[in-house]
């Protein structure tokens, strides 16, 4: 037995002095279960290693002490003292260019040391050293890697979301492929994650954006987590909006078929939404207060009311030019004048309704948005905006040319041609024409 | 305080939390924390802060409940209470922020009600501003807004347009962003 683990020590020497990565992530992943039998000679392994070096050895001896007993005995923090230092270090430590080989184990790595963490329930510890992790692996700032939903659930569970943001506000634009080994599960957790993250500091825009990411992939069965947030998608959305949003028409086929069903009651509430009685929706929340406990979206659930009352406010201000406290209070259901002018006092502060107050004979009088649109500051946003469509634009044309240059693509076009032309081998014309077209259309903006 | 310094001191407060050994910061770098949200208006931090930390902290420290105390009706928006709150002795980690916090909240108050009211009951803007009554009768005059009596009628404070010096471009520039953004709509 120790000769089958002296060979995979001599193998992560020779081969990662060789420089040979390939070869090296490939014998690795087939040394599992050599690391696994020896699991008592491991960390003897690890101190003839060297963490610049031999980054690879280390990573696959570290992902198997994940999944030995702990040898300290119980599950408690300190037994995993020792190995949470040893990944600390690693991950620190460890050769970007070598472990980008392995990026699967990597990843794998990640998500172990993540679930131990949710497991002794200390999330708060992992927060800081996976990012880290990720800013070592990722080719590019926006690159999407499986390691992104690990650290959002951290930040979920320890309720510190800051450190999150500083990933989520930067726009996905390329997937980490992981050695083909990027589960979906991961791209659905970190739009899931990330909108609850965006929810909780009701940045609500930027959360109907992550819900509406994770309910439209494609998919050809129901996901759970599709389905989760496709129940907040409705609840924010009518935050929002006042109203559910209609998905785009790209989304899957299974979400308008199994989702909606199994999503009614949210339907229900809606429907009740779109009434704008807030004695309807407050009967729904009632019905289905059992429910919403248990999809833990009661809190959700309870700003939706309390928006309802602020849509209702801000209706008024489109019949009315001027109305009496007690009016606004009776015709909103509010429980009496001073309620009334709490809420559109709020209002106010937030640039949600445009009135003053008149304390003296208790009426509120409406405006117009005062916004003139003729400001600077109106046109620095323009400029603002106008920059971001423009990057958009050049990044969809960038990624098109880059799908219109791949093998399959080219042959699928031609092979079309073929049929239509009747003319042999037209493959070379064809790869010239389409380079020529996306060239142009590059040219063209 | 000046704004940079206190985006640093909170970038290094938050990165001491998550650094601190056994995952627990000292009370004193909550404290200071909470503090800090509070005096940026953050109050969904400052709320999951409060929410995270450890029970045996908050029971331990009575200043770290005074300083949500604050928050929570900041977060309820009850303005005469968030005053009282503030109305309290700070230790000396916090005093600085706590009473630029106070300017800052009278500030916003005196500003919302410039917006929404065109007339209120002096003793409501008195206690919306953390004031007594004499002190509130001097501000308002201080304004120029007119006090009739026991009624105040605040004027609109006019927008001063924030220094834009960095913003406005030559025009040039103007031009050339002009030409990029014809040509871009065009195609």
């Amino acid at each position: 037995m120790a000769s089958a683990l002296e060979q995979f020590v001599n193998n992560v020497r020779t081969l990662s002095k060789q420089g040979n990565f390939r070869e090296l992530s490939e014998i690795i992943t087939k040394s599992t279960d050599v690391l696994i039998k020896n699991g008592q000679h491991l960390d003897n392994v690890l101190e003839t290693l060297n963490l610049q070096e031999h980054s690879l050895g280390i990573l696959a001896v570290l992902c198997v002490k994940f999944s030995l007993p702990n040898p300290n005995g119980a599950n408690n923090v300190d037994a995993y003292k020792p190995l949470f230092n040893q990944v600390q270090e690693f991950i620190i430590g460890c050769n970007g260019e070598q472990v980008r080989f392995a990026s699967d184990i990597y990843a794998e790595l990640c998500h172990l040391f993540t679930q131990t963490l949710v497991e002794l329930q200390i999330p708060l510890r992992g927060i800081e050293l996976l990012c880290r992790a990720i800013r070592k692996i990722q080719l590019f700032d926006s690159q999407l890697t499986s390691i992104h939903a690990d650290l959002c659930q951290l930040c979920l569970l320890s309720k510190c979301f800051k450190p999150a943001l500083e990933f989520l506000d930067i726009d996905i634009t390329g997937i980490s492929q992981e050695e083909g080994q990027f589960d979906s599960k991961y791209f659905l957790l970190y739009y899931y994650y990330g909108g609850m993250i965006y929810t909780a500091l009701k940045n609500y825009d930027r959360a109907l954006y992550f819900f509406e990411v994770c309910v439209t992939t494609p998919a050809l069965a129901v996901s759970y987590i599709m389905l989760e947030a496709y129940k907040k998608y409705i609840l924010v959305s009518l935050i929002l909006h006042g109203k559910v949003l209609n998905l785009p028409r790209y989304t899957s086929q299974v979400v308008n078929r199994y989702m909606k069903p199994l999503g009614q009651q949210y339907q229900e509430l809606a429907t009740a939404y779109q009434m704008n009685s807030c004695e309807e929706v407050q009967n729904i929340i009632t019905k289905y207060q059992q429910l919403f406990t248990r999809d833990h979206n009661m809190g959700l659930v309870k700003q939706v009311l309390s928006y309802l009352y602020k849509k209702n406010i801000q209706r008024l201000t489109k019949t009315f030019l001027t109305l009496s406290l007690s009016d606004v209070a009776s015709r909103v259901q509010l429980s009496g004048p001073a309620d009334a002018e709490k809420y559109i006092l709020n209002m106010i502060e937030d640039g949600e309704i445009f009135a003053t107050i008149n304390q003296k004979d208790g009426m509120v009088v409406f405006h117009d948005d005062p916004e003139k649109y003729n400001s600077p500051q109106m046109l620095a946003k323009l400029e603002k905006e106008m920059a971001a469509c423009m990057e958009l634009d050049k990044r969809v044309l960038e990624m098109e040319e880059e799908v219109v240059l791949t093998p399959q693509y080219v042959r699928k076009a031609c092979g079309q041609n073929d049929q239509d032309d009747q003319t042999p081998g037209p493959a070379p014309t064809n790869v010239t024409n389409v380079q020529g077209q996306s060239k142009h259309s590059t040219y063209s903006m | 305080m000046v704004l940079s310094e206190v985006d640093k001191f909170l970038h290094e407060l938050e990165k001491a939390e998550l650094e601190a050994p056994g995952g627990v910061a000292s009370p004193q770098t909550y404290a200071q924390l909470l503090a800090v949200y509070l005096y940026q208006n953050d109050l969904c931090n400052a709320k999951y802060l409060w929410k995270r930390i450890p029970a045996d902290l908050k029971s331990g420290s009575a200043e770290l409940g005074q300083i949500w105390m604050v928050g929570q009706r900041m977060w309820q928006r009850d303005w005469p209470a968030v005053h009282v709150a503030l109305n309290a002795e700070w230790s000396e980690d916090v005093s600085d922020i706590m009473a630029a916090l106070k300017d800052n909240v009278r500030e916003r108050a005196i500003i919302l009600i410039s917006k929404a009211y065109s007339s209120l009951g002096l003793t409501v803007f008195a206690s919306m501003t953390g004031l007594t009554l004499e002190e509130a009768r001097r501000v308002a005059v201080e304004r120029g807004w007119t006090v009739d009596g026991t009624m105040v009628q605040p004027c609109k404070i006019q927008k001063e347009e924030s220094n834009l010096a960095n913003e406005v471009c030559l025009t040039e520039d103007q031009l050339f962003k002009l030409t990029q953004f014809v040509s871009f709509l065009e195609n």
